[in-house]
Order: structure tokens, then C-alpha cells, then sequence
């Protein structure tokens, strides 16, 4: 009888376990959130190939990735994200040296919380139009939108900088570039500083204080090496040469010629043929 | 006495079975109870959304609402205002809000022709702003069959009446059908005698043609002579056309064979990697290890060839 009963329990307990495993497996599966769309996803994937090439400095090929990613994103009525990479497509642009066509870009995008980062843009591509006056107006706009808490303020500073220097205002280049300085620094946008400290010693040079000019000139120079960028490298150095010639120090020929090697080294026709240049007018 | 001691230890061997089989039993029942609450997302965060409509026709609670064919919600109450109008309150899913803009519209339609009637939540065209907690929603109903056949019978209905207008016209004995067929008789009575007197013309014209035709022939005599000047020179000059028409067809040739299908080649392999790629990483189980690439923030250099700093041009 004692073990008729044991046998009776343990196949109702079996039984009670199997039922509960099975009403588990019914009731564990939450339902899942929709996968993303496959076309949403591919121009995802295309745009951050786009970053990737523009980050190993690849930009012809990373404009036109972000170019496709433009398109892609429009095709889906993803305005934001379209009008995003269109910025980014400028910037590829004004890298390769096609200022016209990033300003073209730019035009184009009317999101408002792209306002700062579009006018930043915008203001490049017109210094390098040398359309000074225009950059100037769209710098007043900047000013306005972005100020003193703004992530930007250092970039804006360096670009009225800039803007000041091609008004040839030397005095007014150097306050803004050197207020532009920590904040740079505080971004941590080492490639802003670097063209901060080229700023500060060209307006220096131009104010005759060549030993103030030689050590931003070395300061921009410290940072370019360490972010491997040749023709800024050689910029840096016919800098520090036009500092040394103008001090009237024989050493301004090896700079000139340091400048030299390494444009020709990362095949820089035009600067070699500068430093060149450079070399002969020296005595 | 030692029976008695026996069965004694039995009942107290079955209470205790019983014990544990009420125990068991209670804690499986807890279990499943448990389990069935987590299956109909009991402890799921949900939230509410509702609608005004002026009726309740084809909305009950329970219904399922949808957002692009996903199951994301149901209708929670359905109750019918002092005003004679009917506010309906769905509760979905919070994880679905994500796609529920504010001017986002419900649409009450059947699935298929004559399926059950469902909710669909049709996300709006301004995606940047999202539907809060409790919104309310506007709602339309999608055409139903009823709707369909009144707009088929309003269009067959004009086409129908002038089925009948024009087979009177052809059945009328004056203006209709035997009508033309009288004419058509008359028409090729009128064609025979015109053929007859066709057939006498170009007789006529006959006798002109053979004196041009004499006339062209003297002509031809002249065309033949220069034709044989023209073949004693053409000869040297086609062989020269033809040796270069060959060289470029060899060229052609080689470039038809490998340029094309290198180029197709290329564009069908990357978009066949592409595809793949794109295919592998949307599956299971790898589209859990792989994150969606979020956009990224270029590195900024508002100088990149260092001209910022070179004399004012």
C-alpha cells in the first residue's frame, strides 16, 4: 500500500511538472520589438562607411559615400538625417577643396537645429572663397545663435579669427584667435588648436614679435606631428622659416629645407615648389 | 498489535504524499498564474492613447490595435459620452510610442475584404514629434464593402443607361442600323461605276508612261559609263577603308569581351556583397552582436590645408 501511494505521488508530481514546463514556454516569450528596415539599415551602414573613410582620409571617396547616403536618406523622407549628412558631404568637400559645392550643400539644409553647425560651414567655404565680407556677416549670425554655453563658441572665436586675418587686421586676429584657445583646448579639438596656434604666430610675425610667432609656430607644429598631417607639418615649417628669415637667423634655410623634404616625401608638389621658392630668396 | 503499527506508519506515509502533492500543486498553480500574467504583459509598461468618434460600429474592447500589420495594443474601453459621442481608450505597448506621432491618425479598417476589423495606428508625416502618454488620436474608417459597392452601382449605373440608348439608336428602322445598311447598298453601286471609269484612265496613262520610260533608258546608258569610271577606282580605296574598319573592329572585339562584363562584374559583386552583408547582419543570431551604426560626428578642422593662416590675399 506505502508503495502503491509513493507511486501515485510521484507520477502526479511528473505529471504537474511537465504541465508547468509547457504553460512556461507559452507564457516566456515576450513579444519583440520590429527589426529595423532593411533600407533604414543599409543607409545607416552607408554613412558610417562615409565617417570611416573620412577619418583614414579617403575624403573624395568619403563624399561620395556621403553623397549616397543623402540620397538614401531622402528616399525613405528622412529629412533630418538627410539634411545631417548633406552637412558632412560638405565637409568631405571642403577637405578635397571644392568650397563652391559645400556651399551649394549647405544652402540646402534648413533644419534649425543644424543652424550652428551649417553656418560654421558656410563661413569656411566663404574664407576660402575669399568672399570675406559675406563670411563676416554670416559670423555675426553665428554669434548671435551661439554663445557662451555654445559647444561651438571655440570654433566660431578661431573662424573670426580667421575672418580678421583675411580683413588683415593682425592685432584683431590674435585677440580673437588666443580667446579662441582654451576653449579649443577644453573641446579637446586638437586640430582647431593646432590651426589656433598657426593663426596666433602668422598675426605675431605681422606685429613683429618673432619670438612670441616661433613659439606658436612650434606649438602648432608639436600638434600636427602628433596627428601625422604632412602639409600642415610643411605649412608649420615654412611658418617657422619665415620667422627665422625675418629674424634674420642663418637657421631659417633648414627650415625652409625640413619643409622641403617633407612635402616632397608626402608628394606635395605645389608646397615643395613653395619651399623651394623660399629657399632661394634666402641668403 | 503489529498490524495496528503498520497501518499506522501507511496513513502517516500517505498524509505526508498528500502534503507535498498540495504543496507542489499550489506552487505549480502560482507558476502558471505567474507565467499567463507575464504572457498577456501584465507587468509590461503600457500606454494609454484614445479617440473621439461619432459611433461605435465595428469597435469592441478587446480589439486588437496595430501599428504597420504588429500586433501593439487593444482597445480598452469603449463608452459612449453625454454628448452622443463615443470615446474609445487603447492601451499599447509603451516600446511602440516610438512610432506614434502626434499627428498620427487611427484608421478603423477590415483585414482582407471580409476579415475582422482591427485598429491601425497610422504614424504621421512630422516623425520629430511623438505622441505623450494619454494623447488623443484622430480616427477614420477606411472603406468598407458596403462603401465599395455604392461607389461601383454610382459608376456602372451611367454606362448601363447608355448601353440603352445606343441599341435603340441601332434598332430605330430610319436612323439606325437597316438605315445605314441601304446607304452602304446605294455607296457600292456608286463604287462599281467609279471603277469602270478608273480602268479607262490609266489606259490612257499607259501610253504616256511608255514614252517616259524610253526616255529614262538613254539615261541609264549615261549612268552605266560613269558607274564603270567610279568601280576601276573604288576597288584600292575600299581595301584601305576596309583594313582600318578591321583594325578597329579587332579593337572593338577585345574591348567588348573584357571592359563590359569587368564592369558588371564589379557593380553585381558589390551589390551582391552588399546585399549579403546587409542580409547577414539583419539575421539571427547576428543581428544581436552587431549594433546598428549610430551617426557619427566628424572631427572638426575648419582649416584642413592650413591656408587660414597664409597672408591676406
Amino acid at each position: 500500500m506505502r508503495r502503491a501511494v509513493l507511486r501515485r505521488a510521484d507520477l502526479f508530481f511528473r505529471l504537474q511538472l511537465l504541465v508547468l514546463l509547457l504553460l512556461a514556454g507559452c507564457g516566456a516569450s515576450p513579444p519583440k520589438p520590429p527589426p529595423e528596415p532593411r533600407l533604414r539599415l543599409q543607409a545607416q551602414e552607408v554613412e558610417a562607411s562615409a565617417a570611416r573613410r573620412y577619418v583614414q582620409g579617403d575624403y573624395s571617396a568619403a563624399a561620395r559615400h556621403f553623397a549616397a547616403a543623402v540620397r538614401l536618406h531622402l528616399s525613405l523622407d528622412d529629412v533630418s538625417a538627410a539634411a545631417r549628412n548633406r552637412l558632412q558631404l560638405a565637409q568631405a568637400q571642403l577637405a578635397l577643396g571644392q568650397a563652391k559645392k559645400a556651399l551649394e550643400q549647405t544652402d540646402l539644409v534648413r533644419e534649425e537645429n543644424l543652424q550652428v553647425p551649417t553656418l560654421l560651414l558656410q563661413v569656411q567655404a566663404l574664407l576660402a572663397l575669399n568672399e570675406v565680407d559675406a563670411a563676416q556677416a554670416l559670423l555675426l549670425r553665428l554669434d548671435g545663435l551661439c554663445g557662451a554655453s555654445c559647444a561651438e563658441r571655440g570654433r566660431v572665436r578661431l573662424l573670426q579669427a580667421r575672418a580678421a586675418w583675411s580683413g588683415g587686421d593682425a592685432a584683431l586676429t590674435l585677440t580673437q584667435a588666443d580667446a579662441a584657445l582654451p576653449l579649443l583646448r577644453a573641446q579637446q579639438e586638437d586640430h582647431e588648436v593646432a590651426n589656433a596656434w598657426r593663426l596666433i604666430a602668422a598675426a605675431r610675425l605681422k606685429l613683429a614679435d618673432a619670438s612670441a610667432a616661433m613659439q606658436a609656430a612650434q606649438s602648432a607644429l608639436d600638434i600636427d606631428r602628433q596627428l601625422a598631417l604632412p602639409e600642415k607639418i610643411t605649412r608649420d615649417w615654412l611658418l617657422i622659416g619665415d620667422i627665422l628669415r625675418r629674424a634674420a637667423n642663418p637657421d631659417a634655410g633648414a627650415a625652409y629645407r625640413r619643409a622641403q623634404s617633407v612635402a616632397q616625401a608626402a608628394g606635395l608638389e605645389a608646397l615643395s615648389q613653395l619651399a623651394a621658392e623660399a629657399l632661394k630668396e634666402t641668403p | 498489535m503489529s498490524i495496528l503499527i503498520e497501518q499506522d506508519s501507511d496513513v502517516a506515509l500517505l498524509h505526508r504524499g498528500t502534503r507535498r502533492f498540495l504543496l507542489i500543486g499550489l506552487l505549480a498553480t502560482v507558476l502558471i498564474v505567474a507565467a499567463i500574467f507575464l504572457r498577456q504583459g501584465l507587468f509590461r509598461q503600457t500606454a494609454a492613447l484614445g479617440f473621439v468618434t461619432d459611433s461605435a460600429q465595428d469597435i469592441s474592447k478587446g480589439q486588437s490595435v496595430k501599428i504597420a500589420g504588429f500586433r501593439v495594443g487593444s482597445v480598452e474601453t469603449v463608452t459612449l459620452r453625454a454628448d452622443g459621442k463615443v470615446e474609445v481608450q487603447l492601451e499599447i505597448d509603451a516600446n511602440y510610442m516610438r512610432f506614434v506621432t502626434r499627428d498620427a491618425v487611427v484608421e478603423l479598417h477590415k483585414e482582407g475584404l471580409v476579415g475582422s476589423a482591427v485598429l491601425e495606428i497610422m504614424p504621421g508625416p512630422d516623425k520629430t514629434r511623438l505622441a505623450a502618454n494619454e494623447a488623443k488620436l484622430a480616427f477614420t474608417r477606411a472603406d468598407g464593402l458596403t462603401a465599395m459597392a455604392n461607389s461601383l452601382r454610382d459608376k456602372i449605373l451611367p454606362i448601363l443607361g447608355d448601353i440603352k440608348l445606343i441599341t435603340g439608336t441601332l434598332a430605330d428602322s430610319r436612323q439606325g442600323l437597316p438605315a445605314t445598311l441601304g446607304q452602304v447598298r446605294e455607296a457600292t453601286g456608286s463604287l462599281n461605276t467609279l471603277l469602270k471609269t478608273g480602268n479607262q484612265q490609266i489606259g490612257d496613262v499607259g501610253q504616256a508612261a511608255k514614252h517616259a520610260v524610253g526616255h529614262v533608258e538613254e539615261r541609264l546608258l549615261q549612268l552605266d559609263k560613269t558607274l564603270t569610271t567610279v568601280n576601276s577606282r573604288l576597288p584600292a580605296l575600299l581595301d584601305k577603308a576596309q583594313g582600318i574598319v578591321e583594325h578597329v573592329e579587332k579593337i572593338t572585339a577585345d574591348a567588348e569581351t573584357s571592359v563590359p562584363p569587368l564592369l558588371h562584374d564589379g557593380k553585381a559583386v558589390a551589390a551582391d556583397v552588399r546585399e549579403i552583408v546587409t542580409g547577414a547582419k539583419t539575421a539571427w543570431p547576428i543581428r544581436n552582436l552587431i549594433e546598428t551604426p549610430a551617426p557619427q560626428k566628424l572631427r572638426a578642422d575648419s582649416d584642413p590645408h592650413a591656408e587660414g593662416s597664409l597672408a591676406p590675399r
